[in-house]
């Protein structure tokens, strides 16, 4: 990687019998883990397969995780397609969580309008800088872009954690959270008394906005072609190197707004840990999807499913743990890798070059 | 300082040795923090179940390479995308280990074994006479010298062996090697589990000097080792360099913490952040280097 800085990575891609066999084995494992950990296997498994569906609360807070989970996706995919690695996600929906309810706290007597535009705009523009960063190293210095997104992710959310439960926490609150920003900013609730709301069908609408741009503008096709293959874009005249930082800022920006619907939209307050986890999901939610902006709707609707239904299990029965990071690992061993039976077998053992 | 410096370093080195042989195969293992994870866990199970400190840090290392075995399955055997099956073993060891735990003592946190033998230091009582030598050298836990010992032996077998050659050549002309009829897919197999069992070592080396077991004890040790790779300019001499420098910062920061009243809280993102700062400075500083040979090789 220091040897070759001009390089890039295939995006990772996932086809649809990996797709399915991935999700499968997720639902497997996960099945496996509720029968063998849980004191009450039948209850449990009862609550992860039927309890996001059990009532409008949940049923509307798994509509509201899949719309978060579809913009931080549709950002893990702006890199991914552009063949960089924004693996600093998690910090910067984090980040751009407490940047926005900040700003919300900062400007209490704004009106809406302004006061939920600045916010996005500040939380998205954070996002982007975060990201943006690591991308123009990458471009001025080949510095690998994969490490330092994820570094310094790393580093910022302890800090973000400490501004959240020291200088900025709400001492009325039993929670280690900030205040709550003001009733005006709030999004409309769409499905009370759930969290479901307004974010969800801006998220929507970003979708189709992501996939023309990605498909009906030249920028979107020069974008792809450089994913696809650096070499050949450059032999046919695109100017590459707007396809490093450019891809990463926007990630970023993805997930910045991401970060900051949580706040607006769903929490109104920056929680200790609130969005933790939400951008490693959103990968696995980007590679189900296969970094299709449309596909990425139904991929964002099947994990939070999953979510919310081990969420359910884990409140149903004293399955005190989280089953998340091992459904994602699951996702992450099986999503791209080719496990098409055919292909298996037809191929020469260890004779496969790519690695 | 420096005694502490050096104390911190080894798990760094250690990592970091042996992720230099999936390195110069051409894999970058991100792979290295949960294999660390890996090797931390079952290092210290084994070693309170047995009471041997030995056996402590055997099972770390199997933990680690038969955790690089299930990542060289996926990853190579499957061709699965490296990266993406890389944070899959980092969150298979992260999300499971917490299960683990909580089936076999009822408790995801902190797990204490009074009964584990103490690591023993070595070569307590030398002395040369020079005090910062002496704390470099001398009474350090018996793990210190073990990564020590390594840097030699990863030397001589990288580069004065036939397999190190290969292991090498794989990552720098894999096409020509695989004409030369190396099995360059099995090199890198052999390299990846080469780094598994090292991070394990490294895993056991940390929680086995401890004595507890602390949620998320690799703390970001394989990041920090992945880095040193660079910083070290892909060497064992300059890796060893690249860890004790990162050890020394993190002892001063751990020093600087009592007299400039940093939150606990923010220190915990303190060695992400000079590690990535670390990793910008050096590959800044090096692509002006080639931009100055490249100039002095077209004008001169």
């Amino acid at each position: 990687m220091a040897e070759k800085p001009a390089a890039s990575r295939a995006p990772p891609r996932a086809q649809t019998p990996e797709t399915v066999v991935a999700l499968l084995a997720a639902l497997l494992v996960t099945v496996l883990l509720l029968v063998f950990g849980s004191p009450n296997p039948a209850r449990a498994l009862r609550a992860f397969f039927l309890g996001p569906f059990s009532n409008r609360y949940y049923f509307g807070n798994m509509l509201d995780g899949a719309g978060l989970l579809l913009i931080a996706g549709l950002g893990v995919s702006a890199a991914f397609r552009a063949g960089v690695f924004n693996l600093g996600g998690d910090g910067q929906i984090y980040i751009a969580g407490l940047v926005a309810a900040v700003v919300c706290l900062a400007l209490p007597q704004a009106p809406a309008l302004i006061g939920i535009v600045l916010a996005l705009v500040a939380a998205v523009a954070v996002g982007m800088l975060l990201a943006g960063v690591c991308g123009l190293f990458k471009y001025l210095w080949g510095t690998d872009e994969l490490i330092t997104s994820f570094l310094i992710s790393a580093a910022i959310v302890p800090s973000v954690s400490y501004l959240i439960v020291g200088p900025l926490r709400n001492q009325q609150s039993n929670l280690l959270t900030t205040e709550r920003i003001a009733e005006h900013f709030r999004l409309l609730r769409l499905l009370p008394p759930s969290n479901l709301n307004l974010a969800l069908l801006f998220a929507l609408l970003l979708a189709p906005l992501a996939y023309f741009l990605l498909y009906h503008t030249v920028r979107g096709y020069e974008l792809r072609i450089t994913g696809l293959n650096r070499e050949f874009a450059r032999y046919g005249g695109i100017a590459i190197g707007a396809y490093t930082a450019m891809p990463m800022a926007i990630s970023g920006g993805l997930h910045g707004l991401s970060g900051a619907f949580a706040v607006l939209g769903t929490h109104h307050a920056a929680i200790q840990g609130f969005t933790i986890g939400l951008g490693w999901n959103a990968i696995a939610v980007a590679l189900i999807g296969r970094n299709h902006p449309l596909l990425i709707i139904p991929a964002a609707l099947i994990f939070a499913y999953m979510e919310a239904g081990a969420k359910a299990a884990m409140l149903h029965t004293e399955f005190s743990f989280e089953l998340g990071a091992i459904i994602q690992a699951v996702i992450f061993f099986m999503i791209t890798a080719q496990v098409a039976l055919p292909r298996l077998w037809l191929r020469p053992r260890g004779r496969s070059t790519a690695a | 300082m420096i005694f502490n410096a050096v104390e911190i370093m080894t798990p760094i080195l250690l990592a970091a040795l042996g992720g230099l042989f999936a390195e110069l195969a051409g894999v970058l293992n991100i792979a290295l923090e949960g294999l660390i994870l890996a090797g931390a866990f079952a290092g210290i199970l084994a070693g309170a179940a047995s009471g041997s400190l030995v056996v402590g840090m055997l099972a770390g290392a199997l933990a680690g390479g038969l955790l690089a075995a299930v990542f060289t399955f996926f990853s190579i055997r499957l061709r699965a995308n490296i990266f993406i099956t890389g944070l899959a073993v980092n969150l298979l060891a992260a999300g499971s280990i917490p299960f683990i735990s909580t089936w076999m003592f009822g408790t995801k946190g902190v797990l204490r074994f009074p009964d584990l033998p103490r690591l023993p230091r070595l070569l307590e009582g030398v002395t040369s006479g020079v005090g910062f030598i002496d704390s470099l050298l001398f009474g350090h836990s018996a793990t210190v010298y073990l990564a020590w010992l390594l840097v030699p032996l990863a030397l001589v077998a990288l580069y004065r062996t036939p397999f190190g050659l290969r292991l090498r050549a794989v990552g720098a002309r894999e096409d020509s090697v695989i004409i030369a009829g190396v099995d360059a897919v099995a090199y890198r197999r052999i390299a990846v589990l080469i780094s598994g069992v090292a991070a394990g070592l490294a895993g056991a080396a940390i929680s086995l000097r401890l004595g507890v077991y602390l949620p998320n004890i690799s703390a970001g040790r394989g990041w920090i080792a992945l880095v040193a790779i660079y910083l070290g300019y892909r060497h064992p001499i300059g890796i060893l360099i690249a860890a004790l420098l990162f050890g020394f910062t993190e002892s001063l920061a751990g020093a600087a913490q009592g007299l400039l009243a940093i939150p606990g809280t923010v220190l915990l993102g303190l060695p992400y952040a000079i590690t990535v700062v670390a990793m910008i400075t050096y590959s800044a500083l090096r692509a002006r280097g080639q931009r100055r040979r490249r100039f002095m090789d077209a004008h001169f």
